[in-house]
């Protein structure tokens, strides 16, 4: 395919997520995280670990920012000048927002992350070059470089700790990217599955995030967005937020309105497949 | 039929159903067999077992001792990671990060793989053979006083097989002992309440006031409070949004989730709590004279000019609690760290008795009928009755099985010195900690993952529940051993007769659970295999008829009294606060790299030790980020780097427990300080326990400097007026109508 048949045929090849000609169909798999209910313990964190084969980089390289958690929880403070955090603290679990224009995508220069048709956002290890665009490209930096080749690093998977792999999941080599999946490879379980069964993959606990199953205040919704009867569609539409728009209806009203969805750097349009409530406090005390 | 030469009552006895009024299928229709079976290895292929098809079993996470059960994934022979079982009332299909880590603890490079006797300073691999002669030897012509058992808290079918030896030992000295456990509003709860550990339905109540006890994080049984405190937070029964209030010196996890943290002056808690009955009756709360009388001089102004909350906060507190019925109030660990630990809890315990809570939000809790199982919960005035026998030289042989009191008892005690007194020391354990590393002979364990067992959790959920320990998989090392089946060996050396029927430790639960099968639900179920199988297969026994204790509310004002504020110490003007972190605990589990490199919720800091400064302490000091201070105690001192935090009262600083170790392996060893080590000896006056957060220290800088390693970024927790966790105030949410 010549650069020229490519600009002819635009059309043809570039499918506009995610208010183009070929909706998500039957999968969009999408989030919604509770951070009234998000206590930041890091479980989810810890279950991520042990799902997805992320390797332990030890604490120099920690120090180095090459940490390579998947999920993280962010942990922020009023800024508001009182002597003590007397609001508490406020926490949010942070991963790959699977954005449906993702802005990691554009700048690939092999093409290695790209978006699949049940709207994830992917990312093709043996494709990747260490470019690191990418990276740099994510407002959420929630993109993670292998600098080190981890299963040959000493003490990152020594002889028994290798048992515990999860042989579903790639262990990754020196020199490619990775990030949260959305637990791709249960995805992917959970709809062939389903479709030997000559059904869609049902919205019952038959399919669920290795975070979203450990979080202890199950502060985390998970499934097809697509789904009208799926939880997560039904929390969308009842905090009326668009996958499809950078700035909801609801924000315009003046003083905003007692609905707590929202999605993080949404006016940057990247279209995040994660949507957020709001954390509440008290005003009575 | 079992061939018996030892009577009925004896035999209930062996097996754990000893005591108790429960029916037993009558002697003559128990089926009794040996049950050997073997775990059988991938190369034997089974009909469950087919290459890149998990199969699921069920078991009991070990991690702690709050008894969540779990469902591990196992593919080509190997667990691959746990799950939460939905089936328990405690955690209902959820687990924390520390549960998470369980499989790091059974794949950890650094388990023991050998009996190590040791040789002058070296260790010698022997044979089990030997290693069991050898107790049996150093056991002859030793009276059973001199020989001292500790142990962590256990329950179960062990703690029974333990009973027993000690027993065939002619031994009363079992010590449970745990560092961190909360002994103190135990006892306290106990006199408030008539049970040590009731149950609290924070899913029910509206208002959640809670004096340090860090509930979504390292206390009781943090998985089912989390799930309660979704709910709560949801709005319980169609009323509004739960409101938490947290009062502390020192913010935990807890802390950073409440809708008002109140930071209190440490050790006045007990204070704040009698001023707010004091309020409330002031209020128009109804309440006895007694209490009145209690709480008459604890006014507004003085009460706030000890604890540090303002009047005007107070106020706000009182009307919330008057206005939103019913509410929980919690005692928890930073209440108790004081010499006057059972006095702040029990006037915390009253405030609960004056809202009207005990039978609402606090409840009884079912109990399971067999005593002989009951959890022996721990507490430090153990470690301190058996630190004063070591000392003394009474203790000739001295086992230490999941504890490790080297490491966390504090060194002005002198344990490890002690230790040496008695002439022949046996560590049950997985790793080389500090205690294993003072032992004589050293007796590898397996891991949880690989062990049988029952457990009985302190904290019942909903009903009585005993749990079911299983193998997840093949053992790893030829040469461990389940803590069971060590001690069936032991009591066999004693008692070979009534233990005979039982090969192993396997053996003998099963029989022990198929003798009592109409008490646990299998009533219906005629065929022992089937029942069994049936009971492994959920992984808990379901006691439903189980009686619930029940709650006898005594008046707590009487005897109660509470010391002034103490006055800052002149030489040593800071409070030190160790902190218990949700992961780390109290070290115990700190070779599993995850929980190394999973963020602190606070401080976000891994792989380190930190002390936390307030600000403003910073400011006058001249502290920053990353210096190394020297902390120095009457006891002892230690060099950590700072950070400076704001969730701390400026007159008290904080160290989180459970780095800092000597030993253990890889992934704990040389990383942090262990502030245990330069805590005070100073005692709860009622109950005797070590009050940890009696000692007072000084910090000065030593001039060193390091880049503090962390995973906030270089703005700390500074959203620069970016949208990206928004808060929302209550009178705009309605979170009782969302999906």
């Amino acid at each position: 395919m010549s650069i020229s048949t490519l600009f002819e045929n635009y059309s043809e090849f570039r499918h506009r997520h995610p208010d183009g000609d070929v909706p998500h169909n039957p999968y969009k798999w999408a989030m919604a995280i509770d951070l009234d209910a998000c206590s930041g313990c890091n479980a989810c964190s810890v279950a991520c670990y042990a799902e997805n084969n992320l390797p332990v980089v030890g604490k120099e390289k920690f120090a180095h920012g090459q940490a390579m958690h998947w999920m993280r929880i962010e942990r922020y403070w009023d800024q508001d000048g009182r002597e003590f955090p007397d609001r508490g603290a406020r926490y949010l679990p942070m991963l790959c927002q699977q954005c449906e224009a993702a802005p990691c995508e554009t700048v690939c220069p092999v093409g290695a992350t790209n978006h699949t048709p049940d709207g994830l956002n992917s990312q093709i290890y043996n494709r990747c070059i260490g470019s690191r665009y990418c990276s740099s490209n994510c407002p959420y930096k929630v993109r993670y470089f292998n600098w080190y080749d981890y299963p040959t690093t000493d003490n990152v998977w020594p002889a028994e700790m290798n048992m515990q792999l999860n042989p579903d999941v790639t262990v990754r080599s020196k020199g490619v990217m990775e990030k949260c999946t959305f637990c791709i490879q249960r995805i992917r379980g959970a709809e062939i599955d389903a479709k030997t069964q000559g059904r869609l993959v049902r919205d019952d606990g038959e399919l669920q995030t290795a975070c979203q199953q450990a979080c202890p205040t199950s502060a985390i919704s998970f499934g097809n967005l697509v789904d009208p009867e799926s939880k997560v569609h039904k929390q969308w539409r009842a905090q009326q937020v668009d996958l499809d728009k950078h700035e909801q209806v609801k924000d315009e009203e003046e003083g905003g309105t007692d609905l707590r969805g929202y999605r993080i750097y949404e006016f940057l349009a990247p279209y995040p497949s994660i949507m957020y409530l709001e954390r509440v406090r008290e005003s009575e005390i | 039929m079992l061939k018996s030469d030892f009577d009925r009552r004896d035999f209930l006895k062996v097996l754990g159903w000893g005591g108790t009024a429960v029916a037993l299928t009558g002697c003559g229709n128990g089926m009794v067999e040996s049950g050997k079976e073997t775990v059988v290895s991938y190369v034997e292929t089974s009909d469950y077992m087919i290459p890149s098809i998990s199969v699921y079993f069920n078991s009991t996470c070990a991690q702690c001792d709050a008894g969540c059960s779990i469902t591990g994934r196992i593919r080509e022979g190997r667990v691959l990671k746990l799950e939460g079982n939905p089936e328990s009332a405690i955690n209902r299909g959820k687990t924390c990060g520390l549960g998470q880590a369980g499989v790091q603890n059974h794949y950890n490079p650094d388990r023991i793989r050998a009996p190590l006797l040791r040789t002058g300073d070296s260790g010698e691999a022997i044979t089990w053979e030997k290693a069991y002669a050898l107790i049996d030897e150093k056991l002859k012509g030793v009276s059973g006083n001199e020989v001292a058992f500790l142990t962590g808290g256990m329950s179960g079918h062990l703690k029974v097989l333990l009973g027993n030896y000690m027993d065939s030992i002619g031994s009363k000295n079992h010590f449970a002992y745990e560092a961190i456990g909360p002994a103190v509003v135990r006892a306290a709860n106990k006199k408030s309440y008539g049970v040590e550990m009731p149950r609290f339905n924070i899913s029910k109540a509206r208002v959640v006031l809670s004096f340090g006890a860090d509930f979504l994080g390292a206390w009781v049984s943090p998985v089912n409070f989390s799930q309660q405190y979704a709910q709560f937070r949801k709005g319980a029964g169609g009323h509004q949004r739960g409101v938490l209030v947290q009062v502390e010196s020192k913010m935990t996890i807890t802390g950073a989730n409440a809708d008002r943290w109140l930071v209190v002056r440490p050790g006045t808690e007990g204070i704040l709590a009698l001023g707010i009955i004091n309020a409330l009756g002031a209020h128009g709360v109804k309440m006895s004279g007694d209490i009145a009388a209690a709480v008459k001089g604890y006014d507004k102004d003085r009460v706030s000019k000890d604890t540090g909350v303002s009047g005007e906060q107070i106020e706000k507190i009182v009307v919330l609690l008057k206005e939103r019925t019913p509410s929980l109030v919690l005692a928890g660990s930073a209440a108790e760290g004081y010499a006057h630990g059972s006095q702040n809890a029990a006037a915390i315990n009253l405030l609960n008795q004056v809202l009207g809570n005990v039978g609402k939000t606090v409840e009884a809790a079912a109990v399971v009928p067999f005593p002989q199982m009951a959890p022996a919960t721990g507490n430090t005035a153990a470690l301190k009755a058996l630190n004063d026998g070591l000392s003394a030289g009474k203790y000739k042989v001295l086992f230490s099985y999941g504890a490790n009191p080297v490491f966390t008892s504090p060194a002005a005690m002198k344990f490890k010195d002690n230790m040496a007194k008695a002439g022949f020391k046996v560590v049950f354990a997985q790793y080389l900690d500090e205690t294993a590393l003072q032992a004589d002979l050293v007796l590898p364990l397996d891991s949880a993952l690989e062990d049988w067992g029952t457990q009985v959790p302190e904290y019942m959920a909903e009903g009585a529940q005993i749990n079911i320990q299983q193998p997840l998989m093949e053992k790893l090392h030829a040469d461990t051993r389940g803590m069971g089946n060590i001690l069936l060996a032991l009591v066999k050396q004693r008692r070979a007769a009534e233990y005979k029927p039982f090969d192993d430790y396997y053996g003998y639960l099963r029989a022990a659970v198929l003798q009592n099968k109409a008490a646990l639900g299998g009533a219906h179920q005629a065929d022992n295999d089937i029942f069994w199988n049936e009971t492994l297969s959920k992984g808990i026994i379901k006691l439903d008829g189980a009686q619930h204790a029940s709650l006898s509310v005594k008046s707590g004002a009487a005897g109660l009294s509470l010391p002034e504020p103490s006055a800052i110490d002149a030489q040593y003007p800071l409070q030190l606060i160790p902190s218990v972190n949700a992961s780390l605990r109290d070290g115990r589990n700190t070779n599993q790299p995850w929980l190394q490199e999973s963020p602190d919720p606070l401080t976000t800091i891994v792989w380190d030790s930190w002390v936390e400064i307030h600000p403003k302490k910073a400011a006058e000091l001249g502290i920053v980020e990353g210096d190394i201070v020297e902390v120095s105690s009457k006891s002892g001192s230690l060099k950590v780097q700072a950070y400076i935090f704001p969730g701390i009262h400026p007159d008290a600083i904080s160290i989180p427990l459970g780095r800092g170790h000597e030993a253990m392996g890889r992934y704990a060893k040389g990383y942090g300080v262990n502030p245990f080590q330069i805590l005070d000896m100073v005692y709860d006056k009622e109950t005797g326990e070590l009050a940890l957060h009696e000692t007072r220290v000084k910090i000065s800088k030593t001039g060193e400097r390091v880049i503090v390693v962390k995973d906030e970024g270089p703005v700390g927790g500074n959203q620069e007026g970016q949208k990206i966790v928004p808060l929302m105030a209550t009178d705009k949410a309605n979170l009782s109508k969302e999906i």
